[in-house]
């Protein structure tokens, strides 16, 4: 009897949630496969996407978080076997540079009442339509609000301000260390160092070139600060990712970290939060005074590779059909949705201050992956107390002029 | 034999190696002289950023775009560069200033820190740290198994085999995860009043956890081989020894090990060839800055420089020094042969 009810209630859940978005209605026959990385918003849309199998339309979606380089030989391929792939500013750029991917212009206009396609959601290269973006990312500010306010201490605006809170707070409240970060050696590190480097008002590149222009003394300035929030953090800082900082803050470890905004709606799950309600948001500390918060804005979307062998309009619809706005509104907590229907929430607030007090968006340059990717490698180094700041850098400049001469974007 | 019944036997085989070993290995040399990227011109793009809830931001920028020909498809540069990718990797230039330093310590500091003697470095020690405990433990578990009663023999060598059934990138994650802040071993020893341990705080801790993995990975693979060893073991002379009065440390001294001997060779080279291409716990603790690989390096070349060519490179670089490693063993296998 009971297993009767659990699969009578299951059955319930699955029909209420198919009732939750419309049918799905593309028109066409053949195959279409997806590749996608891995986080809710790309679950509830995949989800979407596969209702569109049926009858002779058949619709597979592959998520998983080594994505990036899955895509990358997807679309280097003679054929790809995906007819969408999700991508990001930096992948989207690299792709964009091979001259990997179908502008779709075309199918926008054709379909743009049918799906109400939002100006807000294409993303354009020169006057072509190249993806369709679904929401925006940002790392920011996650705060124990109910640690600084026992302790007298406002919401930190700046670096200097997150310096003194940690400099109080340490050693308090049973908190070793105040502070946790995206500082992972690698990608991770190379991303918080874009993110202060442009916040200090730092260009990557001599302007309109790939020339590089990362090795001055505003670098750094940016890394001295980013050695002093280390010194905050824990010993163990440097080998953790997105992922264990965000464990920290919900084990209740830390009081202050800047990480992405995809895993606030973590941080009020009781599954695996001990600090529900807890954790308030704000936008990116700024690292200079009066400079833009320390952060970028970083699209996902979605894109049809120009290899694709199978009919690129129905791909484009099953797109739409996972972005259509009934997946917004049904899921509205899960993302920062571009789409208009979005009612930004709490766990919004941190993306949304960052972006209007001015964040600039990721460089959309495909040397700046390059750079990012050197960087990234050696400044560890300098956090780790094995060479100086001015060693990595010329270090770092060196393997990126290697790399970029080796893709022909320097001479 | 005659030349046509040899070769009636040996034919299939080289012509599969020529297939699937040759084949592929000349495949990557052609590559790995070569240099190949899409041709890009600079060119102003104005791209829309969406931000959220239907706003959006304009973006203007000189970006590199793809070059493409008559047919719309973007021009492929594809050109000759001989030894400039191994050139690259090997960095005499920086490998020059690293010896003009001073001092044995700055040397090598400064040797180490250029990405491809950095990865050698480490899957050299990698190598040595590894082999000789998995060796003694998997003889240890294989001996502990052998002694106990056939009836529950069965059970504990499944149990043994299973660090080496788990998937290496899952064996590794959770490695890392139990050492991580306030992770299960962290805890424990912290409740054991060992107070608080910070294992992924640098070099030397993350090198001991990735060579701790990798003994628990290998082990298993020793210990069945010597298990299948010791079930051959012969037992008159274990009797005749026994007899002569030899204590049990001389029987395993003077009778087992040198019985097992060709099959600590083979462990050793096949755990020689597959830890000097160490991988999963290299990408999972920390990629380059506290221990990087061979293996490693070539995925981060093909992945984020996004340059297969010098990835080919780098892999035949890789081949290159597991052949040089095993030239003392290959050499040992031929001898033995021959003399039998």
């Amino acid at each position: 009897m009971n297993r009767l009810l659990v699969l009578a209630a299951g059955f319930a859940s699955l029909v209420s949630v198919s009732a939750a978005h419309a049918a799905c209605t593309v028109t066409g026959s053949g195959e279409v496969s997806t590749l996608s990385n891995s986080f809710p918003a790309l679950t509830v849309i995949a989800d979407a996407m596969r209702e569109c199998s049926v009858g002779a339309v058949k619709v597979t979606t592959k998520l998983t978080t080594d994505n990036v380089a899955e895509t990358a030989q997807a679309l280097k391929a003679a054929k790809s076997p995906y007819g969408l792939v999700a991508l990001t500013n930096s992948t989207f750029t690299l792709a964009q540079a091979n001259g990997q991917l179908r502008p779709i212009t075309a199918f926008v206009a054709k379909y743009k009442t049918k799906y109400k396609i939002e100006d807000g959601m294409l993303i354009k290269s020169g006057n072509d339509v190249m993806a369709i973006a679904f929401q925006v990312n940002a790392q920011h500010l996650f705060y124990r609000k109910d640690i600084l306010d026992s302790a007298g201490i406002a919401p930190p605006k700046t670096y200097d301000e997150v310096l003194a809170a940690a400099a109080k707070l340490k050693g308090k409240a049973g908190i070793e260390f105040p502070l946790s970060g995206t500082y992972k050696s690698g990608w991770n590190l190379g991303e918080e160092f874009v993110n202060n480097y442009l916040g200090m008002g730092g260009e990557f590149f001599k302007a309109g070139t790939a020339e590089p222009a990362f090795n001055n003394p505003l670098a750094i300035k940016t890394l001295v600060v980013m050695k002093k929030l280390l010194g905050y953090m824990s010993p163990n800082a440097l080998a953790l990712d997105t992922g264990a900082s965000a464990q920290q803050l919900m084990q209740g470890q830390v009081a202050m970290a800047n990480i992405w905004a995809s895993r606030a709606a973590n941080m009020d799950d009781p599954a695996q939060s001990r600090v529900v309600g807890k954790i308030a948001f704000a936008g990116a500390p700024t690292i200079t005074p009066g400079g833009r918060p320390a952060t970028t804005l970083w699209w996902d979307g979605f894109a049809i590779p120009k290899n694709f062998d199978g009919d690129p309009e129905l791909a484009f619809q099953v797109m739409m059909e996972g972005l259509k706005e009934a997946v917004v509104t049904a899921h509205n907590d899960v993302a920062i949705w571009t789409r208009s229907a979005y009612k930004p929430g709490r766990f919004a607030v941190g993306t949304a201050e960052s972006a209007r007090a001015g964040a600039p968006p990721y460089p959309m340059v495909p040397q700046a992956s390059l750079a990012h990717d050197a960087l990234g490698a050696r400044i560890g180094e300098y956090f780790a107390g094995t060479a100086t700041a001015e060693k990595v850098l010329a270090d770092a400049t060196t393997d990126y002029i290697t790399a970029a001469k080796a893709k022909g974007l320097l001479k | 034999m005659n030349t046509r019944s040899f070769l009636g036997f040996a034919g299939p085989s080289a012509a599969a190696m020529a297939l699937l070993i040759l084949l592929p290995l000349l495949g990557a040399a052609w590559l790995s002289v070569h240099e190949s990227y899409v041709k890009t011109e600079l060119k102003e793009v104005r791209t829309t950023v969406p931000l959220f809830g239907g706003l959006t931001r304009e973006d203007v920028r000189t970006i590199p775009q793809p070059v493409r020909d008559e047919a719309g498809n973007p021009v492929l540069v594809w050109h000759f560069v001989g030894a400039g990718n191994y050139a690259n990797l090997v960095d005499l230039d920086r490998l020059r200033k690293a010896f003009a330093g001073d001092g044995l310590e700055q040397i090598y500091r400064d040797v180490v820190s250029i990405e491809f003697w950095g990865a050698l470095e480490f899957s050299l020690l990698y190598i040595l740290a590894t082999t000789p405990g998995v060796l003694l433990l998997g003889f240890a578990i294989a001996l502990a198994v052998d002694a106990t009663s056939k009836r529950v023999r069965g059970a504990l060598i499944f149990a043994s085999l299973l660090p080496f059934i788990i998937t290496p990138v899952v064996g590794a994650l959770s490695i890392y995860w139990l050492f991580l802040d306030n992770a299960v071993v962290n805890a424990v020893l912290q409740a054991l009043g060992f107070g608080k341990f910070y294992f992924l705080s640098g070099a030397l801790p993350i090198r001991a956890l990735i060579v701790l993995y990798g003994i628990w990975h290998v082990t298993p693979f020793a210990f069945v081989v010597l298990y299948a060893g010791l079930q051959t073991l012969p037992q008159d002379a274990m009797e005749a020894a026994i007899v002569d009065g030899a204590t049990t440390w001389q029987r395993l001294r003077y009778v087992v090990v040198p019985h097992l001997a060709p099959l600590f060779a083979f462990v050793t080279l096949i755990h020689v060839m597959d830890a000097y291409r160490v991988f999963e716990p290299v990408l999972v603790f920390g990629s380059n800055l506290y221990a990087n690989s061979l293996q490693y390096m070539t995925y981060h070349i093909l992945n984020s420089e996004d340059n297969y060519t010098k990835a080919a490179a780098a892999s035949l670089l890789t081949v290159a020094g597991i052949v040089i490693l095993l030239i003392p063993m290959l050499r040992r296998f031929a001898r033995e042969g021959r003399a039998a």
